[in-house]
């Protein structure tokens, strides 16, 4: 049998979340490369911390703070964020 | 002499700082990475050091050519103290690099730059508190305004060591704590303290490792990386040390800020959200452009042109210069030299100041403008899809961009880019089938002169090639395409003495570039017209020029020109505009603009990418640019 994490369900990647609301980020993918996830967090993406989805195309754009990030949906889909 | 080195995250106005500070001007834009090396300057702070202007960083341990260059500074410079420059709405991750630096233990102050933005989001820091907590001063500045700057002065003196941010987790302790012994032991820095080192090298950092490996025994350093290795084998120590240090630059920000809750988005973040939008974003950049060419291709190419070249040169000054050489010296080859068919002033000079002057300052203003407005990082969002074909992201739009302004500059900043595939697709690109300005201007006056659909087919034609060369070198050099990740920064209003001092920097810096070129150019064709080389190698030509693009076999000189700039050959053509047929305009126009790029741009190329590669794009380009451009001209014969 399948154990499954109770916090599963609730994680959705950044790429599904709809403009106008609000996350938390729980976790940046192994997918995504080591660079990529050290960029990440110096532009301040950390576990727990909330920012807005302003919208998703050409790209996924995020206000964490006040710092606009825009994110390809390659790498927007591996991170997991919490509503 | 002792360095003050200005350091900090990509855009948050160190350039502006620095000018403020040194009267030194330096390229100043509205986008990150638009400082690429390190400037210094002697500085009214302190007479007795020297102001650096480094590169940004948007972490540390380094991992791009911009922050190695700010490591190397802080690794070599004899250190006074280090002003960090930070963005006061963004204190979190001004704070996280705060934390690393500190470990380097150098005295520091912290500028928080960008006050008034931060007042106009609502978020207030409370700089005293913050000050205590560092134990290092904390200023708040506008420096586009000037405001702060007497109090950063007045606090400078008062630069000190900061108190350490954080402590990390045990395990992380006890192996920074091993390596900062054996660095202390095998190769202890003069300034730099170990500790800190040891975290940047821990965390991968390759300025760091060279310098470590350079300045110790070869079996001492072994123990080092010995050590790193044991440590890398259990964590990912860059991400986990990041981890910690943003986690406490959080916990201290919020200590120390205060944010009033907005009740609308600012008017600037509407306009930046209107422009990448997926509806309004492809209208408004059509509208951008066709601004653009009004401005540098109607305005520059035709109004300027035709009031520098016919009114001023032709009607005045050319006429005038004759009369007084003739007057003056009897030499007839002297004469011919100065005011002859080739000569210095009457092609030369002609050449650089009435054709491409106006072109390129109009140019350089309207660049500018956008460079300061922040819709260039926004560019790239826009275009990340139509990148992705050619194996890039949106980020090399920039180099793109700015290539239209010089591609020397542009060669440049390809640094920007993070991986050296991209680079290497990016520059090929820009040698290939990016005109500069002064050439764009030329193409811009010569077809806009023949019709709109001469215009339109060269426009294609080069967007067509770029995508297909482009396509092509995806697909050869190896190595994955990296997703886009970017910062936008706020849309701003740019500030016309910072557009016109801008304009004015690269156009001094052009103008020495372009003629001495253009002399140099000009001289070399007079002693090839007097030596009767010339008529041979117009001869010679004849069967690819005329032949085989269908051109006056005049169009060979040219050519000739055209490996020395692309420009001063466009130019060349241009002169002639009024014997060709509008398919001779426009073949002659796409075989120029693929034609090999400037001289200081094939420099720049060996620069960065070594002789043998720059080499090889050329090798490559001059076949191309001729086998397009006769191939346009079998099916414009055919078709138009």
């Amino acid at each position: 049998m399948t154990n499954i994490n109770p916090h599963h369900d609730t994680r959705l990647p950044l790429a599904f979340i709809k403009p106008g609301q609000e996350v938390k980020l729980a976790e940046i993918g192994q997918e995504i490369d080591a660079h990529q996830r050290e960029q990440l967090t110096a532009y301040g993406l950390a576990e727990s911390r909330s920012f807005k989805v302003l919208q998703q195309k050409p790209m996924t754009v995020i206000l964490a703070d006040e710092v606009e990030l825009a994110l390809e949906h390659q790498v927007a889909r591996h991170i997991w964020v919490i509503r | 002499m002792n360095s003050i080195l200005l350091v900090g995250h990509p855009n948050v106005g160190k350039s502006v700082l620095f000018h403020r500070l040194t009267g030194a001007y330096v390229n100043v834009s509205n986008y990150p990475g638009t400082t690429v090396e390190v400037t210094r300057a002697s500085t009214r702070l302190d007479q007795t050091a020297i102001l650096l202007d480094t590169p940004g960083v948007l972490s540390l341990p380094s991992r791009s050519d911009d922050e190695r260059a700010t490591m190397r500074a802080l690794l070599n410079e004899e250190i006074r103290c280090l002003i960090q420059v930070g963005d006061a709405k963004n204190l979190r991750r001004t704070l996280t690099l705060t934390a690393l630096l500190a470990e380097l233990a150098v005295p520091m102050m912290l500028v928080l730059n960008l006050h008034d933005e931060a007042m106009a989001r609502g978020i207030s820091i409370n700089s005293g508190q913050l000050a205590e907590d560092l134990d290092i001063p904390v200023i708040a500045t506008v420096a586009t305004g000037g405001q702060g700057l007497s109090e950063l002065s007045a606090h400078l003196p008062k630069a000190r060591i900061p108190l350490p941010m954080l402590h990390y987790g045990p395990e992380f302790e006890a192996h920074i704590g091993l390596m900062t012994k054996a660095i202390e032991r095998i190769s202890p820095h003069p300034q730099l303290a170990a500790r800190g080192l040891a975290i940047l090298y821990l965390g991968g950092d390759s300025e760091v490792t060279d310098w470590l490996s350079q300045h110790g025994q070869a079996k001492d350093y072994a123990e080092l990386l010995t050590l790193r290795e044991s440590a890398l084998l259990k964590h990912n120590l860059a991400t986990l040390l990041a981890r910690e240090r943003t986690e406490a630059a959080g916990t201290l920000a919020s200590a120390v800020t205060r944010r009033n809750v907005r009740s609308s988005p600012l008017l600037s973040q509407k306009i930046g959200q209107a422009v990448v939008h997926p509806v309004w974003g492809i209208p408004i950049l059509l509208g951008v452009l066709y601004a653009v060419y009004e401005f540098v291709g109607v305005f520059g190419a035709t109004t300027l042109v035709g009031l520098m070249e016919e009114d001023l040169f032709e009607g005045i000054l050319n006429p005038a210069f004759t009369s007084l050489v003739t007057h003056l010296i009897t030499i007839p080859w002297l004469q011919e030299l100065l005011v002859g068919q080739y000569g210095l002033w009457t092609m030369g000079m002609t050449y650089a100041l009435a054709l491409i002057l106006p072109i390129v300052t109009t140019f350089f203003f309207a660049f500018g403008v956008l460079e300061d407005s922040g819709y260039l990082p926004r560019l790239t969002v826009i275009a990340n899809r139509l990148f992705a074909t050619i194996g890039l992201n949106g980020r090399a739009v920039l180099p793109m961009v700015l290539g239209l302004g010089c591609v020397t500059m542009a060669t440049l900043t390809t640094r920007i880019l993070h991986s050296p595939r991209e680079r290497l697709i990016t520059t090929f690109l820009l040698a290939l089938a990016i005109p500069c300005s002064a050439q764009l201007g030329v193409v811009l006056g010569m077809l806009g002169g023949v019709s709109f659909t001469a215009l339109l087919i060269w426009a294609l034609a080069m967007v067509g090639i770029l995508l297909l060369a482009g396509f092509l070198a995806a697909k050869l050099i190896p190595g994955r395409r990296i997703p886009l990740v970017t910062e936008l920064p706020p849309m701003r209003l740019p500030i016309l003495g910072n557009v016109i001092k801008k304009t004015g920097g690269r156009l001094k810096w052009y103008l020495i570039e372009v003629i001495p070129l253009f002399l140099i150019g000009t001289f070399i064709m007079y002693l090839l017209d007097k030596s009767g080389a010339l008529p041979a190698i117009i001869e010679a030509g004849e069967p690819l020029v005329s032949g085989w693009l269908g051109l006056p076999k005049e169009a060979s000189a040219a050519f000739v020109m055209g490996f020395l700039r692309r420009d001063f050959g466009a130019t060349g053509l241009f002169a002639m505009a009024d014997v060709l047929s509008p398919i001779q305009a426009v073949v002659w126009m796409i075989t120029i603009t693929l034609f090999i790029p400037c001289f200081a741009s094939f420099m720049m190329m060996v620069k960065e990418q070594g002789i043998k590669t720059a080499f090889g794009m050329v090798a490559l380009i001059v076949p191309f640019a001729f086998l397009i451009g006769g191939l346009f001209n079998i099916v414009l014969r055919a078709l138009w």
